[in-house]
């Protein structure tokens, strides 16, 4: 089960989806991060603190937006995740690529 | 032993009756000779009475076999033999009578034994017409029958055999006792009449033709009676009596109230024969719908027999039927007496209509009833609105159209309501079972696909003296996305990979392939293990969509220097158990998956590094699948265990450390709990 909620903080814009992200249910997640590229957004968080679980599917939709981001000037941060969450981006390398913070204040405060 | 020939019934009752008829002409005779000639023949009357008993049993044996063999006994049928027997005999009398007539008063005319000889070809012919119609009669009578009438019908047959021998108490004279004998039988006779069951099941046309039947046999049996009746009279002539028989007058009378009967309830059965016709042509109808169309046939069939039958039963004059094809335009399958015209006009009528716009919204697919209608068009005056339903959503429409205003009563919206059903029910089953036959096509092709895959992973593993190596796969669904190998680069130096491709299923299994055909590429090449990684990520970005990835690991061993040069790309990371300080412990090495930076900023992001090994040492590769491996409370496997599970195990074979790791792998998922992801294990122990 997955549920996705948006909240929008000055120019931020803050993605908290809770549950378990995996192949079946990665769409959702894609669908929703690609609404606010759409709509405009220049800086999207995610509020990794109640993922459960991501499995290589849900890793794969923060994968595919990186280059688009890079062009298009958007950042993208991810943080308070879960030690077993982080672990996963850790082995896959993603942290190399997108900035991952312990809480939101490092988030907000980060260039 | 005497082979007996086999005894035919029909020709040997036939036979004996005739015969038995001869001699009782040829005692009566005699015995006529001795009255005229004043002598006394010594023939006493009980063996006159004796050959008529056996008269009448031989052409019931006979009548009796002959119907049984006939099985062709359609109702009209048995009533055209009892008629035409009727006709036969009426006309020989006829003709006998026609004979007198021309002979009139000439010697020949009253030649006694001439006379007699009539009389008993007479007598036999009324016998023969009564036993065999009462054998018909029988038939009709025990047309669905019940216990109840076969007994009644038994103690009738019994009462009759009993009156045969009547004429042996009462000497052919009318007393109570034989007024008494004939009361019960006419009673017992008239009960059995009311047993009239096969008259519903004639068509309009075949109760006319029964009618002129019944006809016949009264008319025949009243003129025989009477003929029977004048000769009673001329008692004279004949030394005895063989018509004044309680048998043959309660036949008589049997015969005529069921012909009366009959004759009665069909003439009043005629205006209401067209409503049954209609059931059961409307039963007919409903058994043909239910019956399953065959995959190879097609749902215009069924749909063929529901427009059929509606109309039908509706007295329709013209009808469309419409289905909705998924991106719901409209698809006319079939009109009847329609022109395309009057069924554009009457759609547009249906559209503006209130009554109609609210039945087409109706959300609950399967509270859907037919909608009658009333509409001003110049030619109908109501329609009926029948839904398709399929698995709770309208699949389509049907449209019956009458002139008649209020065309569409109660019974009709419910027998065709009913049809409806059972058609949607029938294009159901039919799409259904093709669906199946889709999927199980489906489920033969992902088997071939396993197959094939199971042919991409290498069934020897390349290894030399210097350390042994097992290795064990197992996918989710049919196919998966993992995969191993391993390559002989020189004399002393392997390389060992294993890789993963993110999601699962087919498309995951197509990135595999893919994956193979690179890395057996490159590892040609003689490249260093992050050089490797470096175009492998290069290669499979080209290939790999856009949200998927792949991580993998590779190792090079060399045997002759007792070192390992390895890399990793994003791959979950090796276990190394090193006997020396006997302790296990996961490699740390950055590096990020293939395909998820696809340019050259990803040489940034690789590592390599070497480190020496030592007998005993052992390296455990594996794919995700087995870490994240969920137990029933949701608690991941995790790298601890493995760990945990290498420390202790580390002194047996390489094939025993694995199946100690897969046994206690399923362990912990439970009993009947399925990991759903693939997962691969390598176990390596160096000598």
């Amino acid at each position: 089960m997955l549920s996705i909620e948006t909240q929008q903080e000055n120019q931020h814009y803050i993605l908290q989806p809770k549950g378990e992200i995996d192949a079946s249910n990665s769409v959702q997640l894609d669908e929703s991060i690609r609404r606010l590229a759409e709509n405009g957004a220049k800086s999207i968080l995610v509020d990794g603190s109640a993922i459960e679980y991501i499995s290589s599917a849900g890793l794969g939709v923060f994968m595919s937006y990186l280059e688009d981001f890079q062009e298009q000037g958007i950042t993208l941060k991810i943080f308070s995740l879960s030690p077993r969450v982080l672990e996963v981006f850790q082995i896959l390398g993603l942290d190399q690529l997108i900035p991952i913070f312990p809480e939101k204040e490092a988030a907000l405060n980060a260039n | 032993m005497i082979k007996l020939p086999t005894i035919h019934i029909g020709r040997l009752s036939l036979l004996l009756s005739i015969l038995v008829w001869l001699s009782l002409l040829f005692v009566d005779l005699v015995r006529l000779f001795g009255v005229i000639n004043n002598l006394n023949s010594g023939i006493a009357p009980e063996i006159t009475w004796v050959l008529e008993i056996l008269f009448f049993l031989t052409v019931y044996f006979f009548y009796n076999y002959n119907l049984q063999k006939n099985a062709q006994n359609e109702f009209l049928n048995l009533l055209w033999r009892a008629a035409s027997t009727g006709i036969f005999a009426s006309a020989a009398f006829l003709v006998i009578q026609l004979f007198y007539e021309f002979l009139g008063d000439s010697k020949l005319g009253q030649e006694p034994f001439l006379r007699n000889f009539f009389y008993h070809v007479h007598f036999a012919l009324i016998a023969i017409f009564l036993i065999s119609t009462t054998l018909l009669w029988k038939k009709l009578i025990l047309y669905q029958k019940t216990k109840q009438v076969v007994q009644q019908w038994q103690t009738y047959e019994i009462g009759l055999l009993i009156a045969m021998f009547f004429v042996f108490f009462s000497q052919n004279t009318f007393g109570y006792s034989f007024i008494f004998g004939f009361v019960i039988l006419t009673v017992l006779g008239g009960f059995l009449s009311v047993n009239l069951k096969w008259i519903p099941y004639l068509t309009f046309k075949e109760k006319w033709k029964s009618l002129l039947f019944l006809a016949i046999i009264i008319i025949c049996s009243v003129y025989l009676f009477l003929q029977t009746n004048a000769y009673s009279s001329a008692q004279q002539t004949y030394p005895i009596n063989l018509l004044d028989n309680l048998f043959l007058i309660s036949l008589y009378v049997f015969i005529l109230i069921y012909a009366l009967f009959s004759f009665l309830v069909t003439l009043f059965n005629l205006p209401t024969s067209s409503v049954f016709e209609q059931k059961l042509t409307e039963a007919i109808n409903f058994q043909r719908l239910s019956q399953s169309i065959q995959p190879e046939e097609d749902e215009e069939k069924v749909l063929d027999i529901l427009m059929d039958s509606s109309m039908s039963a509706s007295f329709a004059d013209g009808a469309w039927l419409e289905m909705y094809q998924t991106d719901r335009n409209q698809t006319i399958i079939q009109t009847r007496w329609i022109e395309e015209k009057e069924k554009e006009e009457l759609s547009q009528l249906i559209e503006s209509n209130s009554a109609a716009q609210n039945w087409a919204k109706e959300s609950k697919a399967d509270l859907l009833n037919p909608l009658p209608l009333k509409i001003s068009h110049p030619k109908f005056g109501s329609l009926l609105l029948v839904p398709l339903v399929i698995n709770k959503s309208v699949i389509g429409r049907m449209v019956l159209c009458k002139e008649l205003k209020d065309g569409f009563n109660k019974e009709m919206v419910s027998i065709i309501e009913t049809f409806a059903r059972q058609a949607s029910i029938s294009v159901e089953n039919h799409r259904l079972l093709n669906q199946a036959i889709q999927n199980e096509r489906y489920q033969e092709e992902l088997k071939i696909a396993q197959r094939v895959q199971k042919a991409l992973l290498p069934i020897n593993l390349e290894h030399n003296q210097g350390f042994e190596i097992c290795a064990y796969s197992n996918a989710a669904d049919e196919v998966g996305g993992d995969y191993y190998d391993t390559f002989q680069l020189d004399q002393h130096r392997y390389a060992l990979i294993i890789g993963d491709v993110s999601g699962k299923g087919t498309s995951a299994a197509f990135h595999m392939a893919q994956m193979k055909g690179v890395f057996q590429s490159l590892i040609q090449l003689n490249l260093s293990p992050k050089e490797f990684m470096i175009r492998s990520n290069a290669a499979l970005s080209r290939c790999l969509e856009r949200n998927h990835f792949i991580t993998a690991s590779i190792f090079i061993i060399d045997t002759l220097h007792h070192q390992v040069c390895h890399a990793r790309a994003g791959h979950v990371p090796t276990l190394f158990y090193r006997s020396g300080n006997q302790k296990a412990e996961y490699l740390g090495i950055g590096g990020l998956g293939l395909g998820i930076l696809r340019n050259m900023q990803y040489e940034k992001h690789v590592e390599e590094k070497e480190f020496t090994y030592h007998s005993g040492d052992i390296l455990i590769l594996f794919t995700d699948g087995i870490v994240e491996a969920k137990n029933q409370k949701s608690q991941q496997f995790g790298f601890e265990r493995i760990r945990a599970l290498v420390e202790v195990n580390h002194h047996l074979s390489p094939k025993e450390i694995q199946t100690k790791l897969i046994d206690s792998l399923h362990d912990f998922v439970g009993g009947d709990g399925l990991i759903d992801d693939d997962y691969s294990l390598l176990v390596v122990k160096f000598n």
